[in-house]
């Protein structure tokens, strides 16, 4: 599995993990049932420790987007598009929320907001 | 399941200092970083366990095997790496490994010239023609060619260029590849920590007083960034506590006990950022010992 993880980011390895694995899913890249590599593989090729991986793991099995199979390893869970949908919406709205807190602390106002997001909406 | 090792009430005294009374235990295929500051007992903890040193009192054992020195089959478990290294001076690196190579059953010629490759060592020098970053190498490729369940590091890239170091991690990754193999190392280079290890353990002035899953410290603190006009502010878990006029930086161990508080505060523009393993190390560190850093602890 191509992760990217840096020591450079506020983000820990383990959200970053995380963060990569859940986008994949989410865009269909890793499928239902496809099998992700073992912690310990994972922990070498990435060269992080076993926790991280671990821990990484288990937070993407809370938020069902994995499962594991005992002595089989970690899989990916079916989801319905309208799942999918769901999680990428909360996804979403939590990437936007401190931003358009941030906004607002600046003193944009909600009509000037919402041009800038119908903006970038046109440009994408 | 047996620990890798344990360390039972370990005490060593030298004039001004006394290290212990020592408990310490690790898993198999775990990482275990010990981190503190010079002088703390690090390199002190580590020799007393592989023998180069005799602790006063209590009892320390290698995969359940007591560390006598008259019955050393305990020792072809282990591969250390410190600044005592036991080679022969005038053999040349090669010498010293096929000297070692007779006392470990599981040791392959193989492995120890793969990894002198990679490690860039030169086995035709002779030990006291090697320099100190060379001697590291020399004492990494004897600990690693037999392949032991458990190495003892401590400071193992203390003198080593950085492409050689990153060669170094790459071997103890594969290492811990299998999940049977444990790693207890100490060093000042906290990236390396970061990476490699699952638990980190703090020392200072002879005594372990906080150890703590690596993970568990990237879930709790938190640099925090608030306004609030109150003087006087007391809040629990706070190590560090910046203020210009209303406006406070404090770093928390708990985060979510000091966002619960400032909103019982009323404080206002409240913003939480994530901390290094670095930076919270550093932070552990200059806290020192008796702080205590978590609400339930």
């Amino acid at each position: 599995m191509l992760l990217h993880l840096t020591d450079l980011s506020d983000e820990p390895l383990q959200g970053q993990i995380v963060r990569q694995t859940r986008a994949k899913i989410l865009a269909g890249e890793l499928a239902a049932g496809a099998d992700l590599p073992s912690i310990r593989k994972l922990a070498k090729e990435q060269h992080i420790s076993v926790i991280t991986v671990q821990r990484a793991y288990e937070a993407l099995e809370n938020e069902g987007l994995i499962h594991s199979r005992r002595g089989k390893g970690y899989f990916v869970t079916e989801l319905s598009d309208e799942t999918r949908k769901k999680m990428a919406r909360e996804r979403f709205q939590e990437i936007l929320e401190p931003g358009i807190r941030a906004a607002k602390a600046e003193g944009l106002h909600k009509e000037e907001i919402k041009k800038v997001i119908a903006n970038i909406l046109e440009e994408i | 399941m047996e620990k890798a090792f344990q360390y039972k009430d370990m005490i060593k005294t030298f004039p001004g200092f006394k290290l212990g009374p020592l408990n310490l235990e690790l898993e198999p295929g775990t990482v275990l970083g010990l981190i503190g500051p010079n002088g703390a007992g690090k390199t002190t903890s580590i020799q007393c366990l592989v023998g180069l040193l005799r602790a006063d009192s209590g009892e320390m054992r290698i995969f359940s095997r007591p560390n006598d020195l008259n019955r050393p089959a305990w020792k072809r478990d282990i591969g250390y790496v410190g600044d005592i290294s036991v080679f022969y001076e005038r053999w040349t690196g090669l010498q010293n490994l096929r000297f070692l190579s007779q006392f470990y059953p599981n040791w392959s010629d193989e492995k120890a010239a793969e990894l002198a490759n990679r490690f860039q060592l030169p086995l035709d020098k002779r030990a006291k023609d090697l320099s100190t970053g060379n001697r590291v190498k020399l004492s990494l490729v004897s600990a690693l060619a037999h392949s032991p369940r458990l190495l003892l590091l401590d400071e193992p890239t203390s003198g080593i260029d950085p492409v050689v170091r990153t060669e170094v991690l790459d071997v103890l990754f594969e290492v811990l590849e299998t999940g049977e193999r444990s790693i207890f190392y100490t060093t000042h280079i906290l990236p390396e920590i970061n990476r490699l290890a699952d638990e980190l353990a703090f020392i200072d002035e002879g005594q372990i007083w906080f150890r703590t899953p690596k993970e568990d410290l990237n879930d709790r603190w938190r640099k925090i960034t608030f306004r609030l006009a109150e003087e006087n502010i007391a809040l629990e878990c706070i190590v560090s506590h910046r203020k210009e006029g209303n406006d406070h930086q404090v770093i928390s161990s708990d985060f979510e006990t000091t966002l619960r508080q400032l909103q019982e505060l009323g404080a206002e523009n409240v913003q939480d950022i994530r901390m290094s393993i670095e930076e919270i190390a550093v932070q552990i560190l200059k806290g020192g010992k008796g702080v205590k850093f978590y609400v339930d602890s």
